[in-house]
């Protein structure tokens, strides 16, 4: 199936290297979050797996295929993207605005086929958003609107899911929903996931392996558990933490120091 | 606060109108003028010509309809369709309500070559080729305005427009400086910058058609994609839409049309924006709705203030482009304000 193999990846800004060096694999059916303090290079590494931003070296391969030199329709045919700050324009509907993702299925000039309806229906129906289908995009809660973002990722039905920050400004509920489905989708359809998270707990709960990044540069990659419990964790926020285990779950907590 | 998009129903109840407007507006034209002739007449002659019935037009009368009145209300049509077209398509592709090719340097391309052309004329009249070196000044604008802020990677809609100002700005005060150094063409490049469709021919019509059709037709083509582009150039880009290339195509098309109906008509201002506008402040913000609708209401708009303009102060004619404006932003400031009342 689709293995993506990020390797030697670098990405350049003049001469301020954003990514140096990045090499990271993911097997299809395999969720991988990205954690590393602010500024790491998390969101350059998502963009430009997405095709958005260009590396300056090194690959990104899906399958048997070179993804920084493709089109912008062969790409979003491989990858899906769901952004940190979706645009959610008002006026179009909820249909309409998970029918985007048909787009690289379809091509542009192209009008919605009876294939499109199906598959955007079938992506409503899995998210719970039938009810929602007529409702303007913009006019949506935020949990609502980002099942509509995801929504329109799962209807590029592209092997690989790259998600930057995608529960941001999520309340509790509706982060831990959010994730549920997309665990599904991850078990379901073997879906590869990338996603990156600010939340290390959370991260760890979800992700069956985690990369920590700092600096640009892969720090650690490897099972949740022994990343959330490293001391490169507390050293890249360069403060200090403490992994709780509740019911099997490890929960970080930051503490406070007093001197 | 509206909470689904426009119903069908409202969409093809403001298609229906703005056609029937059309068809008002040219039955207008073409009778309404220093020498009245009847409906009854003009739909007698149109008739005759279809070898039924006999038309009850003088000579004269006919040649004024049909030399005079009915190439004006075609190029009114082309050059009121292809303006407003073009502006929606621009704001789809910029994503800015006040975008349209004017930005990008036509304007001031098209004025710099028209100045050109009527100060070395050296006559008294505005020559025949002025049209010419209006279309190629305003194409070699919008072609330098691409080559400074529409290529290379970093290359967005932020460039491109500040780009077209920086030109704009450039062949504006190049225009101004030759309008200036000749005092005797002063009033003949005034009256043409403002624009008019008084010279308006059949072989006018001849020179726009082809780019007006070709113009619209890829505006029209482009409409899924600026629906798409309205998440933005990144979204666009990772969903698979070609994003540089639609914007090269519309730029492309929407300049090549508008440059061809600014040479015969001049600037006529406020049709790109207003026309696009008001259609989407009423049908939604699917530019599958907007750009079709937008073809035959600023069609209509246009046609309708040709008759205003050479009507109210007949037998003299008002500059066009006085009218779009004098008509234009009252109607769309109601429209504005009716909108907002609503909650929409």
């Amino acid at each position: 199936m689709s293995r993506v193999v990020i390797s030697h990846l670098g990405v350049r800004v003049g001469t301020r290297a954003l990514l140096e060096d990045v090499s990271i694999a993911l097997e299809a059916g395999e969720w991988l979050t990205v954690i590393g303090p602010n500024g790491a290079g998390k969101t350059t590494l998502v963009e430009t797996v997405a095709g958005i931003r260009r590396a300056s070296g090194g690959s990104v391969q899906i399958g048997e295929a070179d993804v920084t030199d493709m089109t912008e329709r062969e790409r979003a045919r491989l990858v899906s993207l769901v952004p940190q700050h979706p645009e959610a324009p008002s006026g179009m509907s909820v249909t309409d605005y998970v029918d985007l993702g048909r787009l690289a299925r379809r091509g542009w000039m192209r009008g919605v086929s009876g294939e499109d309806r199906r598959a955007v229906a079938s992506v409503l129906e899995r998210l719970g958003l039938v009810d929602f289908a007529e409702r303007d995009v913009a006019s949506l809660s935020g949990g609502e609107r980002q099942r509509a973002v995801l929504g329109r990722a799962m209807a590029q039905s592209a092997p690989v899911m790259v998600l930057d920050e995608p529960i941001t400004g999520l309340d509790l509920r509706h982060q831990m929903e959010f994730l549920e489905l997309l665990r599904r989708e991850v078990s379901e359809c073997g879906l590869a996931v990338l996603a990156t998270l600010h939340d290390v707990t959370l991260a760890g709960q979800f992700a069956d392996r985690l990369v920590l990044l700092d600096s640009g540069r892969v720090v650690l990659d490897g099972p949740a558990r022994e990343v959330v419990r490293s001391a490169e964790l507390a050293a890249c926020y360069g403060m200090d933490l403490r992994v709780v285990e509740i019911d099997g779950a490890d929960v970080v907590v930051p503490v406070r120091r007093r001197d | 606060m509206i909470t689904s998009p426009p119903t069908r129903r409202r969409v093809v109840v403001v298609a229906v109108g703005a056609a029937t407007l059309l068809v008002a507006a040219v039955l207008g034209g073409l009778v309404i003028g220093p020498t009245p002739i009847g409906v009854g007449h003009v739909v007698g002659d149109v008739l005759s010509h279809l070898g039924l019935g006999r038309s009850t037009l003088t000579p004269l009368q006919s040649t004024i309809l049909w030399q005079l009145r009915a190439p004006r209300m075609v190029l009114g049509v082309l050059a009121g369709a292809m303006l407003a077209v073009a502006g929606g398509a621009y704001q789809g592709v910029f994503r800015n309500p006040l975008a349209d090719p004017y930005l990008l340097g036509v304007a001031a391309g098209a004025g710099l070559g028209a100045t050109f052309a009527i100060v070395h004329s050296g006559g008294l009249a505005t020559p025949a080729w002025t049209p010419l070196l209006a279309f190629a000044g305003a194409l070699a604008a919008v072609a330098a305005t691409w080559l400074v802020g529409g290529r290379g990677q970093r290359a967005n809609s932020s460039t491109l427009i500040l780009a077209g100002v920086a030109v704009s700005s450039l062949l504006t005060s190049a225009q101004t400086f030759l309008q200036q150094s000749s005092s005797n063409s002063i009033a003949r490049v005034y009256i043409w910058l403002l624009g008019s469709l008084a010279t308006a021919s059949w072989h006018s019509v001849v020179m726009v058609l082809p780019y007006v059709v070709a113009g619209t037709a890829t505006c029209l083509a482009a409409a899924r994609a600026l629906d798409v582009m309205s998440v933005g150039e990144d979204e666009s880009r990772s969903l698979g839409l070609p994003v540089r290339r639609v914007r090269l195509l519309v730029v492309l098309a929407s300049s090549l049309g508008t440059a061809a109906v600014v040479s015969a008509v001049g600037l006529i201002g406020f049709v790109g924006i207003i026309v696009p506008r008001l259609v989407r402040l009423l049908v939604g913000t699917s530019y599958r709705r907007i750009l079709p609708i937008s073809v035959v209401g600023g069609a209509a708009f246009l046609v309708l203030c040709d008759t205003i303009a050479r009507t109210v102060l007949a037998p003299s004619e008002l500059p066009i482009g006085v009218v779009t404006a004098l008509v234009g932003a009252p109607v769309f400031v109601i429209v504005l304000n009716v909108r907002r009342a609503r909650g929409a």
